[in-house]
């Protein structure tokens, strides 16, 4: 009794204090729109890069519609706990996630995330067809049906600094082995003037952070020759992972070795720092997203103009995986080769994309898919993926053929021609290597490829006993998941479907 | 019904504090103890729960993900196996001496539990750091608990007792030294990040100039867990030091000057008056201290990532990296064993070193 | 009754008011020396917030206007781009750790007083069958679909009916030690895995992103220090004061306000500073508990690791910058009580 009255009392007493607190001022909402006074929340992660864009639009769309676009912001480590914590507890104070394209299959495998088919259906302005082949049938999509609507799209691409391979009478690497050979010999020179020595390659190494990304990139073209549907993580039927093996061997002794020309603390540099780095003018090569283009021509960039992209290096042997062994590029082990090397650009991290919350209301559902599609046609995006500020990057197809808008961005029309030439290469290559989207992702790649990958990095264990402890580690994954269950599901994000 | 209340005055001061404490507690602690025994799906709307037993436990002792919890092992080396034996004497002269002078069930099944972490944690030490071996991430958060404490409580305190004695500009010194504490830990992190920074940071220069250009601290396992030390004394030095300096201004006057009239040395003063009487608020704080240190997550999870390899990662951020990963019952496991770890080690201080102390004050 | 000292250093030092020159010029020297170890990272935080990313990436430069152009583009985003979502946070920072900290050392103090000055012994067969009793309510309402007022009322009936005889079964008392260790052992569980619950409380009671969620989270994950604190500076306090009080007929209550909290008012101060600064710079219970309307200032810090987008170190800068002023200025205000605690000598019977 006691107790309830002082629990009581506390309450109130509180209740007076947050009472005395900030009163917010009352919504309003006035516009002719058939949307008005619905209100959509969409979480994503904070700043101008990515949600900015968002904000803008939202404006617009409010004049438009009528409906009233909330964004708020959670810190990008924990962007997805917050939304994954708000769907499964039936909180849905959020209607739209916006995170990357990989964490949302085990939303949509907890049955959280709206089906768009539907939406889609009667939508007759986003024009799918525009949108790249990977983005649209694989990325978007989980067991044949689209669930997510792609607002920027990521894949990982080589950045070469153009002058210094001129000066050095270097061509852009095709193969690691050439990457190594070009880093090794512009490795020590003075590529920004400042008078210091600067570094052949710059590849984030950090753990915890975005190596786990760059490893695959370097292994995908060892490992999978055979287009999309074959996948670089599993054998189709029995999901055996496919890691124990000489292609992934080999990826990361040359992603270790790639070191050797980088900065000396670059075990412990996140994409943050390296991008600073190659911004700065201090790489000669580097792997990155799209975003270097947009960044090299801001305002403090020692690189305007000075900086090439092209298609990941690839390779020319690659994993046979019956055996596990390398063999060399054929016809037949490589259909999709050129000039007898394998590429196969990895679609790292999947692009931010938009899912919206099943359990939110109707009309902020359609509302939520409405504002969408709106982001996502070509009117809108094809301006918003010019702009370096905004964290977008290209994903259709018309925002490739022009490079006029690009030049009104501040590129040169070369630059430009260069940069969108790298990035439809990767875009429609048959053979692009698809991001991790089963159930667990996260563990698989995220915590134990990470892992053992760093302590590969760091010395404290050889690289076989790495390979060694991932795949005994997915087993475990796999099996705590169901194998059949993942298998499954791992065949449908492949597109295989009996 | 004034009567009533003044009668029971003693409860009623007291329950506020236990009730919310109660409230917050036993739902979550209750709710992530299940979560350790379980692997939770999403699935139809919310979570599906599946009890799994002592697999997350197992796993982290004996499975695939021993060598992160507590280390790899191949043998012990001889230096271990001398520092190991000689441990164990002497706690087994220990017990033995306790189980011959004052036996009571409760306070020998305490000791035995304290004596068992101790041995395991003896053994660990010897069959991985004297013999050569990685450890994992039990052993990285002592190294933080024992080391950064140990060097925070000589600082804070040192530093505290300066501050109480008649020096110049002591108010200005008081505020400059409590600063850092003020900093969001995450903010601390991000700053000794940049600290660190060997390329751009304020030190890069001082780093070419003595030749460790090359060298980065991020890349040795042991730099890497000094400077992270360094950064957590940084920290939480102002913490210790601000505890300790209430505790030294409140030391009566009266017997510090009764000593003084005795004649007795600044050493001696500062042993027999001030020590004893400051002892019982420099237990409490360092224990404070060592709770939160066992709790390590933001500096090492902003500073390194927990790399190189695993070398930094503390059982904290072990936790917080399964749970981001979204396996709640790893996490929740993990979580576990770092609170038994840490309520065994804190009650055997407390019992042993506080508790024993309030006995004797009453 | 009190009698104030003329203010001076602690212990008339003649030891060391007279020390040697040289141990003086050494105490000096390591004094300043520890404060530009503190002051240095510092004042790096401030020029950096006055850089852009060329000149933070660029290596290092100390000097603003000799060796870098200092701008405000930074300072100028968060107060006039962001004027909105800094002040909103500010605001919400500042309700939420004064009201938190008010509340925490409030209760705990009482709970700590309380603590050091009355002999608890409750029974521990009698707590065992209250926390058996709430449980069995829980899964009754959760798992059985009871009613919750008629599991209540059964449960609260119960509990008084056999509560007399189950304790006298067996007689296990805790003593005030095994409270005070319960306490602080509520802070030990690492805050990951307790957020989610927790989570869920507030969502049930739906006070999530208001105010109230964090002050009440604030207030109970800070009582295990202060009651911890407190107790020990309680205990250092004489007792015969309060016991002459006692027999002039004060209750429990007024002793406590009127002779027991001006007499620790050093720990008092210490302790409240440090409660207020762990509530204002904490993070993830805030990130969990609040969307938008109760975001607090740690958020909007962290808020600036651009994932990899890199870290927006300018911008970062001036939120960590603008989130310790508040604090400095408390702790001058306070660090005024601290040297005060001068009194507790002075009040000998």
């Amino acid at each position: 009794m006691l107790k309830i009255n002082v629990v009581r009392n506390l309450i109130k007493v509180s209740a007076l204090i947050v009472a005395g607190g900030v009163v917010f001022p009352p919504l309003t909402a006035s516009a002719d729109g058939h949307y008005d006074g619905v209100v959509v929340n969409i979480l994503t992660r904070p700043g101008p890069v990515i949600a900015g864009r968002i904000v803008d639009r939202a404006e617009e769309f409010k004049e438009m519609t009528g409906a009233e676009i909330r964004v708020a912001e959670a810190p990008f480590a924990e962007l997805f706990q917050k939304i994954l914590t708000d769907w499964a507890t039936g909180t849905n104070s959020i209607d739209v996630g916006v995170f990357a394209s990989g964490w949302g299959i085990e939303l949509v495998g907890g049955d959280l995330v709206e089906n768009l088919d539907p939406y889609l259906a009667k939508d007759d302005k986003i024009d799918l067809d525009d949108i790249a082949p990977y983005f649209r049938d694989f990325n978007q999509k989980v067991s044949g049906s689209t669930y997510f609507i792609t607002l920027d799209g990521d894949f990982q691409m080589l950045y070469y600094r153009t002058d210094v391979l001129a000066a050095n009478g270097l061509e852009p690497p095709r193969t690691w082995e050439e990457y190594l050979d070009v880093a090794s010999k512009i490795h020590g020179q003075d590529m920004n003037g400042d008078g210091e020595a600067d570094y052949g390659s710059c590849i984030f190494k950090k753990r915890n952070a975005q190596s786990y990304f760059a490893i695959q990139s370097v292994a995908a073209s060892r490992v999978q020759s055979m287009g999309t549907s074959e996948g670089i993580y599993f054998h189709h039927e029995s999901m055996k992972p496919k890691i124990n093996n000489e292609a992934w061997d080999k990826s990361f002794e040359l992603y270790k070795a790639t070191g050797e020309y980088g900065p000396p603390d670059e075990l412990n540099q996140d994409i943050g720092d390296t991008r600073g780095l190659v911004v700065g003018g201090r790489c000669g090569l580097a792997i990155d997203w799209g975003d270097i283009g947009p960044l090299s021509i801001e305002e403090g960039s020692m690189i305007k103009d000075k900086i090439g992209a092209v298609i990941m290096p690839g390779s020319t042997e690659v994993l046979d995986p019956e055996t596990g062994e390398l063999v060399a590029c054929d016809a037949n082990t490589c259909p999709h080769a050129i000039d007898g090397i394998n590429y196969a650009p990895f679609a790292a991290f999947g692009g931010w994309t938009a899912a919206i919350n099943k359990g939110s209301g109707d009309k902020a559902k359609q509302a939520a898919y409405d504002f969408l599609s709106y982001m996502n046609q070509a009117a809108q995006s094809n301006v918003d993926v010019t702009m370096g500020w905004t964290g977008y990057n290209p994903y259709r197809n018309s925002q490739l053929n022009d490079t006029a808008a690009w030049v009104d961005a501040g590129f040169s029309q070369e630059a430009a021609e260069n940069y969108l030439g790298a990035i439809k290469e990767s875009l429609n290559h048959p053979n692009m290597a698809s991001d991790f989207r089963i159930p667990g992702a996260q563990q698989y790649t995220g915590v134990v490829l990470d892992r053992e990958l760093a302590r590969y990095l760091a010395g404290e264990i050889t690289v076989e006993q790495a390979l060694e402890n991932i795949e005994e580690a997915w087993e475990e994954i796999t099996d705590d998941f169901g194998r059949e269950e993942q298998a499954e599901l791992y065949r449908l994000s492949l597109g295989i479907t009996n | 019904m004034n009567e009533w209340i003044d009668r029971n005055m003693g409860r009623v001061f007291l329950a506020p504090a236990v009730t919310l404490i109660l409230v917050f507690s036993i739902f979550p602690l209750v709710a992530s103890l299940l979560l350790s025994f379980t692997r939770v799906r999403l699935s139809g709307g919310g979570f599906k729960i599946r009890f799994v037993g002592w697999k997350n436990f197992e796993k982290q002792f004996f499975g695939s993900e021993q060598f992160h919890l507590i280390g790899t092992f191949t043998e012990i080396s001889v230096l271990g196996w001398i520092v190991g034996l000689a441990f164990t004497a002497v706690l087994l002269g220990w017990i033995i001496k306790y189980i011959r002078s004052h036996f009571t069930w409760v306070g020998f099944i305490g000791r035995m539990i304290t004596f068992a972490m101790a041995l395991g944690l003896c053994w660990l030490f010897s069959a991985t750091l004297l013999s050569g071996n990685p450890f994992g991430t039990v052993g990285v958060t002592l190294f933080y608990v024992f080391v950064g404490c140990g060097i925070q409580f000589l600082i804070g305190t040192s530093l505290a007792f300066a501050c109480s004695q008649r020096i110049m500009g002591k108010n200005a010194f008081r505020v400059i030294f409590f600063v850092p504490m003020m900093i969001t830990p995450i903010g601390v992190g991000y700053i000794f990040r940049m600290m660190a920074d060997t390329t751009k940071g304020p030190f890069a220069d001082v780093w070419q100039w003595v030749g460790l250009g090359e060298f980065a601290w991020a890349t040795n396992p042991w730099a890497a867990r000094i400077f992270i030390v360094v950064a957590d004394s940084w920290q939480w030095i102002p913490f210790v030091f601000i505890m300790m300096l209430a505790a030294f201004e409140s030391v009566p006057r009266d017997l510090t000057e009764a000593a003084e009239l005795d004649c007795a040395g600044p050493w001696q003063k500062f042993r027999e008056i001030i020590w004893p009487h400051v002892l019982p608020i420099a237990a409490t704080v360092m224990l404070i201290r060592a709770i939160e240190a066992f709790k390590i997550v933001d500096l090492p999870n902003i500073m390194t990532s927990g790399g190189p390899g695993i070398a930094t990662e503390s059982v904290s951020l072990q936790a917080y990296y399964a749970w981001r990963s979204l396996d709640l019952g790893a996490a929740s496991a993990i979580a576990y064993i770092l609170l038994f770890v840490t309520v065994v080690t804190c009650a055997s201080f407390f019992n042993l070193v506080i508790h024993s102390r309030i006995r004797k004050q009453r | 009754m009190k009698t104030l000292h003329p203010k001076s250093g602690l212990f008339e030092s003649r030891a060391i008011g007279e020390m040697a020159l040289a141990s003086r010029i050494i105490l000096y020297t390591l004094l300043l020396g520890w404060s530009a170890f503190v002051l240095f990272p510092i004042y790096w935080l401030i020029i950096t917030s006055f850089k852009n990313a060329a000149t933070v990436n660029q290596g290092p430069y100390f000097l603003p206007w000799i060796d870098f152009q200092p701008s405000m583009h930074a300072w100028y985003e968060l107060f006039v781009s962001d004027y909105e979502d800094t002040l909103r946070a500010y605001i919400n920072s500042i309700i939420i750790s004064l009201s938190a900290t008010a509340l925490s050392v409030l209760i705990g103090s009482m709970a700590a007083y309380a603590l050091s000055r009355v002999h608890y012994a409750p029974n521990l067969i009698t707590i065992l069958f209250f926390v058996f009793l709430v449980a069995l309510t829980w899964v009754s309402i959760s798992a059985f679909d009871v009613d919750w007022r008629v599991a209540l009322a059964v449960g609260v009936a119960l509990f008084f009916f056999l509560a007399r005889g189950v304790g006298r079964l067996h007689q296990i008392h805790l003593h005030n030690g095994d409270i005070l260790f319960w306490i602080i052992s509520q802070r030990i569980l690492a805050p990951i895995v307790v957020v989610v619950p927790i989570y869920m409380m507030f969502q049930s009671v739906r006070l999530l992103d208001t105010h109230m969620a964090l002050i009440l989270t604030y207030c109970v994950v800070n009582m295990p220090i202060v009651v911890w604190l407190m107790f020990d500076f309680f205990n250092t306090i004489p007792r015969d004061l309060e016991e002459s009080a006692q027999l002039d007929g004060a209750t429990m209550f007024g002793t406590f306000r009127e002779i027991v909290l001006p007499l620790s008012r050093a720990g008092l101060a210490a302790t409240t500073l440090l409660v207020m600064i762990l509530s204002w710079n904490e993070y993830l219970f805030a990130l969990f508990l609040s969307t938008t309307k109760a975001q607090t200032m740690p958020i909007l810090v962290a808020a600036m690791n651009a994932g990899e987008r890199g870290i927006l170190w300018w911008t970062m800068s001036v939120a960590i910058i603008i989130m310790i002023l508040p604090v400095v200025l408390l702790a001058v205000i306070l660090q005024k009580y601290i040297s005060k605690g001068l009194l507790v000598g002075a009040v000998k019977g």
